[in-house]
């Protein structure tokens, strides 16, 4: 099988390059997102990191104060970001469903995918303690106006806003998911278990990775490409988004 | 005291140092529940020293005299004080930490009189917690209460204000977190800086109270926190009104034809 070669060769060379071993059970999930005729038994078999099985060692190491600040901040624009997409598509759904009522189911489902994410950040900031950005005012409000705009300007706009926001939102994470994974091999080969708690942080942060870059291909299905300046828009939203991140991540 | 043995202990204490100074610049960072928890604000021969000198300050007060006197009694010498370079401060900082350590073993006690012994009473509210929380947070301060004045203004030298306001930050924080409020929204630090004010200024309150068990102390902090309170659904209730007469008004524009 044709398939099978390719696949392999993929995996080889990803497997060379340490950096992209990272992002190897990414791809070969069965999700919708990319090579849904991935058969299933490659995803089972890639290497995962997080399902390694731990062996009798139990020693957990205290964190260091660099690894809980970046916990901290990555909680912590991880919320902000989530607060944005549930505002973003609040804002655009009437309109959106108003001219498109095609639209509707869609947009309830991301919706309620937004929400979810949300509500899981909020609870994950609340049990570890970790402060909430202090620009959510500002960000309600930046995020209200941006999916309100966008949906004016019609669906392809809109759907241009939500490819634009993905695309940096599934970046960010992949490099959050990047970043724990080589605090877990750092304390693995100085012979420290890794909680459970990292481990079920991790699985979080991939769902939550995955079902974002399947709304960035919903919105490339409903023509976001053809939005009219699309470079121009895709470019501004994205370096907004961008500039958020490095706020949330600091204050 | 063999000379050679108070010199290799310096030796340690000064060994020592930096990792306090790192561990105890550390603000409130992330919590974790299943790895350890970082080492505490103190190493082991600051802890000496100071739960020594500890134990004179209702007698001496927050005094280089009294962080001598602790260092002698703990086995070091008088010079090694040199080695606490907040001095007095280091001594304030040392009663606020255990302090505000010491509240969440007990916390369970204080709220121990409401559902868990008697249970026809409904469970505490938040507020209800809060306010036993910084009743017995005030509480700590009954020994220590008649130099608590002079303590105030060496915490309010402008070298020691960021270190001061940080601890009040890290009380208040506390006190929320174990009255098990989980609010992640502005009002987490609404809530925090209201309770941090009322906090402090019963703390001065305190000072001057003379009343037997500090009871007007606690009729203060009840009127502060009922104000709060107050004030704070006050604003909710204006916030609401405005964002549901938005809402209704965008609904009303989008039913006569406007595309907005």
């Amino acid at each position: 099988m044709s398939s099978f070669r390719i696949l392999a060769r993929v995996m080889r060379r990803n497997v060379q390059l340490p950096v992209h071993d990272f992002l190897v059970p990414a791809f070969f999930q069965p999700s919708q997102r990319c090579m849904s005729s991935t058969p299933k038994h490659n995803a089972a078999t890639s290497p995962d990191p997080s399902s390694a099985p731990s062996v009798a060692k139990s020693k957990r190491k205290p964190l260091t104060k660099e690894q809980r600040e970046y916990l901290s901040s990555a909680l912590r624009v991880n919320q902000a970001g989530e607060l944005a997409a549930t505002l973003i598509y609040t804002a655009q759904t009437p309109l959106l469903v108003n001219a498109h009522p095609h639209l509707r189911p869609l947009m309830c489902h991301m919706y309620e995918q937004e929400a979810g994410h949300l509500k899981t950040f909020n609870s994950l900031i609340a049990k570890h303690r970790v402060r909430p950005t202090a620009f959510y005012p500002v960000w309600s409000v930046m995020a209200t106006g941006l999916g309100w705009s966008t949906a004016l300007l019609g669906r392809e706009a809109a759907m241009a806003c939500t490819e634009a926001v993905e695309t940096e939102i599934g970046e960010h994470y992949n490099n959050q998911i990047r970043a724990l994974l080589e605090m877990f091999e750092q304390w693995e080969t100085e012979g420290y278990e890794v909680g459970a708690e990292f481990r079920e942080l991790i699985s979080t942060l991939r769902r939550i990775r995955d079902e974002e870059l399947e709304h960035l291909d919903h919105a490339v299905e409903h023509d976001a490409k053809k939005a009219e300046p699309h470079w121009l828009l895709t470019n501004f939203i994205r370096a907004g988004c961008r500039g958020a991140i490095w706020a949330s991540e600091r204050v | 005291m063999a000379p050679s043995r108070a010199f290799t202990r310096l030796a340690a204490l000064q060994r020592a140092r930096p990792a306090a100074c790192r561990s105890s610049a550390v603000p409130r960072a992330y919590h974790s529940y299943d790895h350890p928890p970082p080492p505490g604000s103190f190493n082991t021969a600051e802890q000496a020293i100071l739960s020594a000198a500890y134990r004179h300050v209702p007698e001496h007060g927050f005094t280089q005299h009294t962080l001598s006197l602790g260092a002698r009694e703990a086995g070091y010498l008088d010079i090694s004080t040199n080695l606490l370079p907040e001095g007095p401060f280091s001594l304030i900082r040392y009663h606020l930490v255990t302090q505000r350590e010491a509240l969440a073993p007990r916390s369970e006690t204080v709220f121990g009189g409401g559902s868990e012994k008697n249970p026809g009473h409904p469970p505490l509210q938040v507020s209800d917690k809060v306010e036993r929380l910084a009743w017995e947070r005030l509480q700590g301060n009954k020994d220590v209460n008649h130099r608590w004045q002079e303590a105030l203004a060496v915490m309010a030298q402008p070298t020691h204000v960021p270190a001061s306001l940080r601890e009040l930050a890290l009380l208040a924080d506390e006190i929320i977190y174990l009255a098990g409020d989980a609010s992640v929204d502005p009002s987490w630090y609404a809530k925090r800086g209201a309770l941090s004010t009322v906090y402090a200024s019963s703390e001065l309150f305190m000072t001057n109270d003379r009343s037997p068990g500090f009871g007007e102390t606690r009729q203060f902090l009840r009127r502060r926190l009922d104000e709060s309170a107050r004030v704070g659904s006050a604003i909710g209730n204006v916030a609401q009104w405005v964002g549901f007469t938005a809402s209704a008004g965008v609904n009303v524009l989008r039913s006569t034809g406007v595309r907005i």
